[in-house]
């Protein structure tokens, strides 16, 4: 694609003046019609496959859950272009809890129906919120591994309670069941001992009864033993089921440990370190995002990223530091400096030397200036074979340089005064055209000289487009004269140094 | 001696493109951790010790520094608290900074200034941006927000004024146009985090990237599905790739195994050079635009080193 005047997805700020910018590129689109595509772009066809997985990828329930940067950014990943992401997100239709479960709707069931959705829906959407961003089978098997783990606490809960009720029983229950025991048989035997001639019909039924009574406490008695007995049996059950528990704590512990002494070792912080995550998978920065918060210290920044070899040895005294600021001191060290500008409407200065030419643009001058113009077409071929022969020559650039600026005041002058804002010495290529008028106060401080030192106000739309078909203009008119070979050429030397912001006081001093 | 010492710890060093003996170093305290950050001027002399030609303290740490290619004067510093210092080195200190841009709302990681366009540069932070600024606008001209995390450097084409690399923890670089709404190109380069992008000075579809996976790539944008070449030999995290100014195919690299590393990617052994004279991570690496084969690197050891490739960066 060469332009996109209204490109499909955005994700970068809309200044309000992007909003300008479509008059302005339409202008500039005619004149990119001569130069060749850039290569800096992507040129590739939509691939179906790609595309078909993708979206296949985003209908997975638990990716639905997820934020969607963190979609775009997992197929960015896999290498779709933008383009293709973009059509897969069009081709999946983002889901709302009601729609998802995609029912004919009935006003009678309309309601109900609905509900019984919502809930399962709803459901599902918490449990997939919870382990965000990890599409990866490690999130599944954790949620197992978490009823897995549950159950295990629940049985030992039952068996925690089953000891307990044994217990209970056992030293409260039955010792009271014993002397309720003791006192009817005592009482027995007092009434025996009162009433054996009044009553000993009486007397005898009682004593049965009471002795039926005491055997049917004692059965009760044995009945209880028995199950203090199983009680027992499952309480050790249960102890050994408690340190096979222990010992997963005790490796788990130790595991986390491990860690942490990486993670400390590695810093959870600096971002200069990029240390262990708690989990393996990617996006290693889901967790340094959702596991940190910022605040005013360093170490909440950014990457908790996986490492591949293991963490490289810091420093002792950064470990101290770390340390020392994730308990919340503040080193001692630190002093309150104020670095705010005193002035800030300083102006800025007038450079006293010209930008000196870069060595591999003077390789190149040399190289063009050498050889026949070349075809427009070959803007980008490759300058690695014209340059190895020259770069020790590069040496020489300087006098080369010192002519420049006398020359280049000259031609400068022949100009009057305009600047472009690439070097148009290399005839083989086509300046790049002006950009759009995103950037136009910024292209009308480097064109055209400046009123004043600042323009601390904005300029209206109006002066914007007026300003933008000016320069527009006056770059045309420019690659003109050095696309026509102009004067430069016919010395040998055709470099022009970059342009700048000219200011008031150095207009003999331009560089075009 | 071509060595100084810095009182902080060193996160980056940058020659200035107008004086060869003049090198802008910036240091953050306490690793970076939290802390104050200073960011010093120094003058190479001939046969003397390397002195310093000012310095300038900054209430957070200096996480990386870029010369104005339009103003000799004119050094910027890319403050941790997300804001853009910029000093002028012909006022005496109490004037400056002459301007602090502050609009990015987390740590500012790295500043490039375009050699092709020489009033506008780019700053990368840990909020996920990268900013165009130009020098005379107190406000940023446009941002660029695309990447799902930190986007830790970003580097302009050397022949195209319009075009930009972004390299970012999300594990893409993109390659940007300003003139475009969004990014033209995501190149997923590595399965980890991408440290620092470098455009090739004499190929300007070739680009160099480094990363968290202890690798270099050599990436060709027109083929950028399978990277040209990929470059080993580093024990831990690529911290910064640069290619050389002289030397196509060259280029050199610094990591958190400590050591300085030069590679020719066109060759079948690719490591050229390697110095091992920091005894902390080395974190930032720069080549001479006006020396050929000069080089400084600047790291947690509290020491920059200047010295000429081929002889020991030890010795005098």
């Amino acid at each position: 694609m060469a332009t996109q005047s209204a490109p499909p997805s955005n994700f970068s700020d809309q200044n309000p003046v992007s909003e300008v910018a479509k008059p302005a590129s339409e202008v500039h689109q005619d004149a990119k019609d001569i130069s060749p595509p850039s290569v800096f772009v992507n040129s590739e066809p939509i691939r179906e496959d790609q595309v078909q997985n993708a979206v296949k990828f985003l209908s997975h329930p638990k990716v639905k859950g997820s934020p969607v940067m963190y979609r775009r950014s997992f197929l960015e990943r896999k290498g779709l272009t933008k383009e293709e992401i973009d059509e897969a997100f069009r081709r999946v239709p983002d889901p709302t809890p009601t729609v998802s479960t995609g029912q004919p709707a009935e006003d009678g069931q309309l309601n109900s129906s609905k509900m019984q959705q919502q809930s399962p829906t709803q459901a599902i959407q918490p449990a997939s919120n919870t382990p965000i961003g990890t599409v990866s089978k490690g999130g599944t098997s954790a949620l197992y591994h978490l009823g897995w783990q549950q159950a295990l606490l629940a049985v030992g809960l039952l068996a925690i309670s089953g000891a307990g009720t044994a217990l209970v029983f056992k030293k409260a229950i039955v010792p009271r069941l014993k002397s309720w025991i003791r006192k009817v048989v005592s009482e027995e035997d007092e009434d025996l001992a009162n009433k054996t001639n009044s009553k000993p019909s009486l007397a005898e039924e009682a004593a049965a009864a009471a002795k039926s009574a005491a055997a049917a406490a004692a059965d009760v008695a044995r009945a209880s033993q028995d199950m203090l007995i199983s009680k027992n049996g499952e309480k050790q059950y249960f102890e050994e089921l408690m340190s096979l528990l222990g010992v997963q704590v005790q490796e788990m512990k130790s595991m986390s440990n491990a860690i942490r002494n990486l993670e400390g070792k590695t810093s959870i912080s600096g971002q200069e370190d990029h240390g262990f995550s708690l989990n393996n998978s990617k996006p290693p920065y889901a967790n340094g995002k959702s596991d940190f918060t910022p605040s005013s210290a360093r170490p909440v920044s950014p990457p908790a990223s996986v490492e591949p070899s293991g963490a490289p040895p810091h420093p002792k005294s950064y470990m101290e530091i770390m340390a020392m600021v994730q308990r919340g001191e503040r080193p001692s060290n630190i002093r309150d400096v104020n670095d705010l500008p005193p002035n800030p409407n300083q102006p800025v200065p007038t450079p006293s030397l010209a930008p000196r030419p870069k060595p591999w643009e003077v390789g190149q001058v040399q190289n063009s200036s050498n050889q026949a113009l070349q075809s427009q077409d070959n803007g980008f071929t490759q300058m690695n074979g014209n340059n190895s022969a020259p770069w020790w020559q590069q040496k020489q650039s300087n006098n080369v340089r010192i002519n420049d600026i006398e020359s280049v005041d000259e031609y400068s002058a022949g100009s009057s005064g305009a600047q472009t804002i690439d070097r148009p010495i290399q005839r083989s290529w086509v300046p790049p055209q002006p950009p759009p008028v995103a950037m136009a106060e910024a292209a009308a401080a480097i064109r055209q000289p400046k009123k004043s030192t600042f323009q601390s106000e904005p300029l209206t739309d109006d002066q914007f487009l007026a300003r933008s078909s000016e320069l527009t203009n006056e770059l045309q008119r420019v690659t003109k004269i050095s696309e026509s070979g102009g004067i430069t050429e016919a010395n040998g030397e055709s470099y022009v140094p970059n342009t700048e912001i000219q200011t008031e006081e150095s207009n003999s001093y331009v560089e075009a | 001696m071509p060595v100084f010492k810095t009182p902080f710890n060193g996160y980056s060093v940058k020659f200035s493109p107008f004086y060869e003996h003049r090198l802008a170093v910036g240091t953050a305290q306490n690793f970076g951790i939290l802390g104050n950050g200073r960011l010093h001027i120094l003058d190479l002399n001939p046969s003397q010790p390397i002195s310093q030609f000012a310095s300038f303290d900054t209430s957070d740490g200096v996480y990386d520094v870029a010369w104005s290619e339009s103003h000799d004067s004119l050094v910027l510093a890319a403050v941790a608290d997300g804001s853009i210092k910029l000093y002028d080195l012909s006022l005496p200190p109490t004037s400056n900074p002459i301007r602090s841009l502050h609009e990015h709302t987390r740590e500012t990681h790295s500043i490039d200034y375009n050699p092709t366009r020489p009033d506008s540069f780019l700053s990368s932070s840990w909020d996920d941006t990268v900013k165009l600024w130009t020098i005379d606008r107190p406000t940023s001209v446009r941002t660029f927000k695309e990447h799902a995390y930190c986007v830790y450097s970003s580097s302009w084409n050397p022949r195209h004024a319009d075009v930009f690399a972004s390299a970012s923890g999300d594990c893409t670089v993109r390659v940007w146009d300003v003139r475009e709404p969004g990014s033209t190109m995501i190149i997923p380069g590595h399965e980890f985090e991408i440290l620092s992008v470098d455009w090739n000075k004499y190929d300007d579809c070739i680009l160099a990237t480094g990363s968290v996976d202890k690798s270099i790539k050599i990436w060709d944008v027109r083929n950028y599905r399978v990277p040209m070449s990929v470059l080993n030999g580093h024990g831990y995290a690529v911290r910064k790739v640069k290619f050389s100014p002289h030397r196509g195919s060259l280029l050199v690299s610094c990591s958190y195994d400590m050591s300085v590393c030069m590679w020719d990617y066109m060759v079948e052994d690719a490591l050229v050079g390697r110095y091992d004279h920091h005894t902390e991570f080395a974190v930032g690496v720069d080549m001479s635009v006006l020396v050929e084969g000069l080089m400084a690197s600047t790291g947690w050891d509290e020491l920059v080193y200047v010295w000429q490739h081929g002889t020991d960066p030890r010795a005098q």
